[in-house]
């Protein structure tokens, strides 16, 4: 029968506190001990109230915080495991793209870049042929539903809702094994909304694990094969989608 | 995975004025000072570490007296450092200590391997002369003689750096700031250098002229694999240009880390108060 993959992502005891030198030298808590796996082909989306660490919990996986303690390992393409607290600097940069990435609710980049320009770079950079590149690329958009005419524009005209798009379609080209997701549709109207899940579901079905913060419950029914709950820090619930999210619609 | 290191500097320093164990400790972040006192030393570099590779930018930020300029100087070898090396691997594969070599050997290292780009253009670029003749200077420099291979290399290296080719032959002194800026672009450029260090590229242009620069310098790092140290107060070419910092103060390195990890959690005293600064 089938044996479950081995994670892509095992977090374990995963702290991180803040130290405000400049603030009295306060110190402010973020995560309290995180214990988390993701596999192949799984979406665990975490769910909970604003402050519970959801996002320091990506952050922390991508290296944009440093954890003050525990354990990210991460199992590369070629099956080999990787503990990314350890990893010099440069190594984590050279993950980072085809190993590992990060898609937030904002478009970083060039201002006289075009989306074409943008979606194409994220491609070749994750190790993909130009050629083919150029086809993803304008399939993402496509599928995105950014206008064409747009395509050759500089970004730094574009609305918030069509950076996003744009944003969207550059993190999930030639996807990264791993991939974060952080409120990537918050800026989105229903029908953009709607084909961007739709883009997010396929990754799943491709085979990427994906770990995802939505603040929508909708989104988070939709796409998540298991909805894993944080409260102050900490880990406090985890099952289906189909499980945990009545409790919290009655939560609220 | 081993690092292809284009640049390395190790335990890098530079003292002015009497050198001892006490000047050392007495000086650093924690005195607020690289000055001193009892015999006046000034610490304007100490136990700096410094790695770039290929295809990589490393920013360097800093105010003013931190050291920063000190380092990049060591770096292209105008000045020399009190102790440690600063190795460079040229791109035949050897490496040299340029802390080590004569005046003359240094000379060759910054025509063939190692270029600058100065916030000043006037620190770059003759201005009494030509686009293409600034560029064509780097080029007989290393050797060159033909003059129509020369002018076919300097009309494409000013295309590359987006100088109109009908303004090749214009006196760089009739030339714009973002467009100066380019011609020192595609002046450093010239002799496919391993390693470049931008100093202040954009600051003192305007906001839009330098977002035009920042991204020509972007696609350039991109697309030439090319090694690249970018020195700068500004936040905002730090974050475009590079994937990994170190932060200076008073002489000495108190923070390194990836680019985006310094700016969303800086864990120095300085470096908090430096982002909380740009935030605001």
């Amino acid at each position: 029968m089938n044996t479950p993959a081995p994670p892509v992502l095992t977090v374990s005891g995963l702290e991180k506190h803040f130290v405000l030198h400049n603030v009295d030298g306060r110190r402010v808590e973020a995560l309290r001990g995180v214990d988390l796996v993701v596999r192949a082909g799984e979406h665990v989306a975490l769910a909970g109230s604003s402050g519970a660490g959801k996002s320091s919990l990506l952050k922390c996986i991508h290296r944009t915080y440093i954890p003050s303690a525990g354990s990210v390992i991460l199992r590369r393409s070629d099956g080999t495991e990787v503990e990314l607290l350890d990893l010099p600097d440069h190594e984590m940069a050279a993950l980072r793209g085809r190993e590992l990435g990060y898609v937030s609710q904002f478009l970083r980049a060039q201002p006289r870049r075009t989306p074409l320009e943008i979606v194409v770079r994220a491609a070749v950079q994750r190790g993909m042929d130009k050629a083919i590149a150029d086809e993803v690329a304008a399939d993402a958009l496509t599928r995105l539903r950014l206008d064409r005419g747009l395509w050759d524009v500089h970004a730094s005209v574009l609305s918030g809702g069509e950076r996003q798009r744009v944003n969207l379609a550059a993190g999930t080209v030639s996807p990264p094994r791993l991939l974060l997701l952080d409120e990537p549709v918050s800026a989105l109207d229903p029908a953009n909304r709607d084909a961007a899940l739709e883009l997010i579901a396929g990754l799943t079905s491709g085979g990427v694990a994906v770990l995802s913060v939505f603040h929508d419950l909708d989104a988070m029914e939709r796409l998540a094969t298991r909805v894993v709950v944080m409260a102050d820090g900490r880990v406090v619930g985890e099952g289906a989608p189909s499980v945990v999210l009545p409790d919290l619609e009655v939560a609220r | 995975m081993t690092a292809e290191w284009v640049l390395s500097v190790r335990g890098l320093g530079k003292v002015f004025g009497p050198v001892s164990d006490e000047v050392i400790a007495g000086t650093g972040p924690e005195h607020g000072s690289a000055k001193y006192g009892p015999t006046g030393s000034v610490v304007a570099a100490w136990g700096v570490n410094l790695d770039v590779a290929a295809g990589e930018a490393l920013g360097v930020i800093g105010e003013s007296g931190s050291g920063k300029s000190t380092v990049m100087r060591c770096v292209v070898g105008d000045l020399e450092p009190t102790v440690g090396s600063v190795v460079l691997r040229r791109s035949d594969g050897s490496t040299v200590d340029i802390a080590a070599l004569d005046p003359a050997a240094r000379r060759a290292l910054r025509i063939h391997d190692m270029a600058i780009v100065h916030q000043n253009p006037v620190d770059g670029l003759d201005l009494r002369i030509t686009a293409g003749g600034n560029v064509a200077d780097r080029l007989t420099a290393a050797g060159w003689r033909s003059f129509g291979e020369i002018r076919t290399r300097a009309a494409e290296l000013l295309d590359r750096t987006e100088v109109p080719l009908v303004r090749m032959d214009d006196l760089v002194r009739d030339f714009s700031g973002g467009m100066r800026q380019r011609v020192q672009l595609a002046k450093a450029l010239a002799n496919n250098p391993s390693l470049v260090l931008l100093d202040e590229p954009t600051t003192g242009l305007d906001a839009s002229v330098a977002a035009g620069v920042l991204d020509l310098i972007r696609s350039l790092l991109d697309d030439l694999g090319i090694a690249a140290i970018v020195v700068s107060h500004d936040f905002s070419v730090i974050e475009m240009l590079t994937t990994r910092c170190v932060v200076m103060h008073h002489g000495r390195v108190v923070e390194s880390g990836l680019t985006d990890q310094l700016f969303e959690d800086p864990h120095h005293p300085y470096s908090q108060r430096l982002v909380s600064a740009a935030r605001a």
